[in-house]
């Protein structure tokens, strides 16, 4: 309301001013002095047509909305002249925290393309002299001078929060129970929790719903009477051992505040009558933060004697029960494995069991129900662990005894509960495996097998083998390598010794050649002079014959010109007398078996064959 | 290969005193391949198992059987007659592929560890045939070698005693080479005893006793390789070289 009256004003203000002179104004205006957590405006008023409006950075002061921008424009007709004026007004709404001095810096706006800055603003923030009477207190400064400010009663003590601990000093994952209790002497509205307390290192529960309504109920405290209501009742589970500290909570609420206005006319009857209780039972709606003290939580580490492994964290009293739904089923059939945890304390904290099953069980994620009872006294209920498992192999498996630990709060030790030992029979399923093997096929799709199957028996080729009888190793099979083994070495030194003695024979026979020869030369000389012309040709012919064939070691069927001839060149006889000597035998040949007179040459021949002989001789020697 | 079974019936043959009984053995086969024609397969196993009983074997029967128990759908005895027969006839494509068929049936999918690749080559040459095709063919070239050895010696032709040298020299040495293939699968079948598990889902042991921490699950079908034997608990190895025990009761010899 006060703002408004200010903003006509200086509506007016610059209204007027602006008949004057046309200049550009832009200029800031806000309260000097401020009081912490006081909701003051800070209004820019521009008296011309501006554009893009650039605010202030503030700094030390809480922004709460803005900038709110506003025109108002006003014609006017004086004498006939007409005269238009146009305001902007830009509105914010601030807030300071914090005692001390701030400097609004300059905002700036665009007027006809120039930039036009406002002035600067110091505000100076003091300490709020009366809590209770913030805000509407001091809008009784713009009224008029007539009437004096009020002056609020109420004090710091009217309405405050605490927090209690149910326990202070609570063994890590014991709950205690924190209470937040607002205290009043004065009719309070409206509460409006601005920060709740963050529980770190805590797990929380909220014991009390939002919409709950207050309990009131009345406390004597120091001879005052307070109307007390629990506000916020929140179970609490340390997480971890050593000082924990919870931040206050804050919260706004709204103080009806009786406010005494002291009217004085200057007449003691009238000031008496107006100032009496009755007429003056104005109440002021007095804004108010409230700020709880902060909670120190000292907790206890649970003790390291005698943890099990297995604990996970769940302090208080539980019970465990276990079971499965069936024990006979087949493969592909799904069996339910329910495992039930009640009692009470952290029981939401208990997420997992450690529970192994058979590697041929196809096994899921535990559905886990919660079934929690919150209630002032704390948090009891039941955790519902379904297991569904799904057998793919038959077979008797055994799901194994599993354990669940937590430290009992009343026997102060450790407890592990334990499950009973589940045997599961599984038999194949009539469904055949086909339903559960998935064949992984190739992406690729070049032949499309419609089945597959093994190949046919073997029908007609089927060989019996008596069992473990093996032809390799066996006694037939070294006889067959070692018999024809031995036949071959046996042949091998038959071979060598005939090939021996055949040696020696040729040997010999080049030995005794000449020998011969000259023993057949001899032979047909006698023939010569008893004048057997025959024999004396066959004696020569074999002589000559004989000699190549025992010197050259040809046998007698490959004697030959041809054979003779190349055997004389094998041993690099001279040629000439190769022609000799092969003329010589053509010459007995011929002779031989020429017709008529043969004794006229037998004489030549017998003196060529053995001059050819001797020369032969000398040549391969 | 074939052309070399001569060889085997020349045993039997050799063996005079089986050779009757195993005539009536064959009818068996007969009655049993016609059983597992017509669809009877539990006939056709009961008289493929009369054979086996009777003391015979042969790779085609137990190929056969295999195939009987493939289609009653039990695979871990399909799958041990199937090794069984390989073990006899390494080579035979039919026994693989069946093999693979029937292994693609069971749960186990273990991922084999790979062998060195001279080692693999060499168990190829090996698995070509089988043990006594390879000490047949080991015979006839080393005859055959010895022959051309004598031709070599004896002949007076160069053509011929060239021939018949490097020929003997080749095929001396290819005897020996199959002699080596022959030894080496024989030596294997001999030595290297693996199993198949016929226990539906059994937890392989970390040492041969029951309170021994469980290593792994393995399933009915899987072929285990046995290394050690203790005291009705066999020491196993799988495909991918875990190693571990299972009693003996879960398992069959192949």
């Amino acid at each position: 309301m006060s703002n408004r009256i200010i903003l006509s004003l200086v509506a007016i203000l610059i209204c007027t001013a602006n008949l004057t002179a046309q200049d550009v104004q832009f200029s800031a205006q806000s309260k000097a002095v401020v009081a912490v957590g006081e909701t003051f405006t800070l209004i820019y008023t521009l008296n011309a047509q501006g554009s893009n409006f650039r605010g202030p950075n503030i700094q030390g002061i809480d922004m709460l909305s803005g900038p709110n921008t506003s025109t108002s424009s006003s014609i006017r007709m004086i004498n006939g002249s007409t005269s238009m004026s146009i305001t902007y007004t830009y509105t914010y709404l601030l807030q300071a925290n914090h005692e001390g001095t701030y400097n609004i810096p300059a905002a700036a706006v665009t007027v006809n393309g120039k930039q036009v800055n406002s002035n600067t603003l110091s505000i100076k923030v003091i300490k709020n002299p009366n809590a209770a009477a913030q805000g509407q207190a001091n809008t009784g400064q713009n009224r008029g001078s007539g009437s004096s400010g009020g002056a609020v009663t109420g004090s710091s003590n009217d309405v405050y929060v605490k927090a209690f601990a149910s326990n202070s000093s609570p063994l890590q994952g014991e709950g205690i129970v924190i209470t937040y209790k607002i205290f009043t002497k004065v009719p309070i509205a409206q509460i409006n929790i601005s920060k709740l307390s963050s529980f770190s290192g805590f797990w929380s529960q909220n014991l009390m719903k939002e919409n709950d309504k207050l309990q009131q109920t009345t406390q004597i405290i120091d001879g005052e009477q307070y109307v007390v209501a629990d506000i916020r009742k929140i179970a609490l589970f340390p997480l971890k051992s050593g000082r924990l500290v919870i931040d206050p909570l804050e919260l706004a609420c709204v103080a009806q505040v009786r406010r005494q206005t002291k009217t004085r006319t200057g007449d003691p009857f009238f000031d008496d009558f107006f100032n009496d209780s009755f007429f003056n039972s104005g109440v002021a709606n007095v804004e108010k933060t409230l700020k709880s003290n902060p909670v120190i939580i000292s907790v206890r580490p649970l003790p390291e004697e005698g943890k099990p492994a297995d604990f996970s964290g769940a302090v208080g009293s539980f019970t465990m029960h276990s079971e499965v739904d069936k024990t006979r089923l087949k493969t592909n059939e799904a069996v339910t494995l329910k495992n039930t945890i009640s009692g009470k304390g952290n029981i939401q904290l208990i997420d997992k069991l450690n529970l192994t099953f058979p590697p041929d069980f196809e096994s899921y994620d535990p559905k886990v129900t919660s079934d929690i009872q919150t209630t002032a006294a704390g948090i009891s209920g039941n955790q519902v662990f379904e297991y569904l498992l799904i057998p793919r192999k038959p077979g008797k498996f055994t799901i194994k005894p599993y354990t669940f630990s937590y430290y009992d709060l009343d026997k102060r030790r450790y407890v592990t509960l334990t499950s009973p030992e589940f045997t599961l029979e599984v038999e194949k399923g009539t469904g055949e495996s086909g339903a559960v093997m998935t064949y992984a096929g190739a992406n690729k799709e070049d032949i499309k097998y419609i089945g597959s199957d093994i190949r046919h028996i073997k029908d007609n080729e089927v060989n019996l083998i008596p069992a473990g009888s093996r032809f390799f190793a066996s006694l037939v099979f070294w006889l067959l390598l070692i018999i024809p083994m031995l036949l071959f070495l046996v042949f091998l030194v038959l071979w060598r010794k005939l090939a021996a003695r055949r040696s020696d024979t040729v040997l010999m026979k080049n030995l005794k050649a000449t020998k011969i020869a000259r023993k057949r030369l001899q032979k047909a000389d006698e023939f010569l002079k008893s004048g057997k012309q025959n024999d004396f040709y066959i004696a020569i012919s074999q002589a000559l014959w004989g000699y190549l064939s025992d010197k050259f070691g040809i046998p007698l069927s490959e004697l030959s010109i041809d054979s003779v001839h190349e055997a004389l060149v094998q041993k690099n006889v001279n040629e000439s007398i190769i022609g000799q000597f092969m003329e010589t035998l053509n010459n007995t040949e011929f002779a031989r078996f020429a017709p008529g007179e043969k004794s006229v040459n037998m004489e030549r021949i017998y003196n060529e064959a053995l001059e050819i002989i001797s020369k032969i001789e000398r040549e391969l020697r | 290969m074939s052309r070399l079974k001569p060889y085997a019936i020349l045993l039997i043959m050799l063996l005079a005193t089986l050779t009757g009984y195993a005539s009536g053995q064959r009818d068996n086969v007969f009655k049993a391949n016609k059983a597992y024609s017509d669809g009877a397969y539990s006939t056709a196993v009961e008289f493929y198992k009369k054979v086996v009983d009777a003391g015979f074997e042969s790779p085609e029967l137990f190929y056969n059987l295999g195939n009987a128990y493939f289609k009653l759908n039990d695979y871990a005895n399909a799958i041990l007659w199937y090794e069984r027969a390989k073990r006899i006839d390494p080579g035979n494509e039919d026994i693989d592929f069946n093999l693979n068929v029937a292994n693609t049936k069971i749960s186990d999918k273990i991922e084999p560890l790979p062998e060195m690749f001279y080692k693999r080559w060499f168990n190829g040459l090996v698995r070509l045939f089988s043990v006594d095709t390879w000490a047949a063919m080991c015979i006839v070239m080393f005859i055959t070698g010895l022959l051309c050895g004598v031709l070599y010696l004896a002949s007076h032709v160069l053509v011929l005693r060239k021939i018949g040298f490097w020929l003997g020299l080749g095929l001396l040495f290819f005897s020996v080479i199959s002699l080596i293939f022959a030894w080496s699968g024989y030596s294997f079948t001999k030595t290297t005893s693996e199993a198949i598990v016929f226990a539906p889902t059994i937890t392989v042991k970390s040492s041969p006793d029951e309170k021994s921490t469980d290593l792994f699950v393995v399933h009915e079908g899987t072929k285990v390789r046995l290394m050690d034997n203790i005291s009705g608990w066999y020491e196993i190895r799988i495909a991918n070289g875990s190693v571990g025990w299972l009693p003996a009761t879960s398992l069959e010899k192949i």
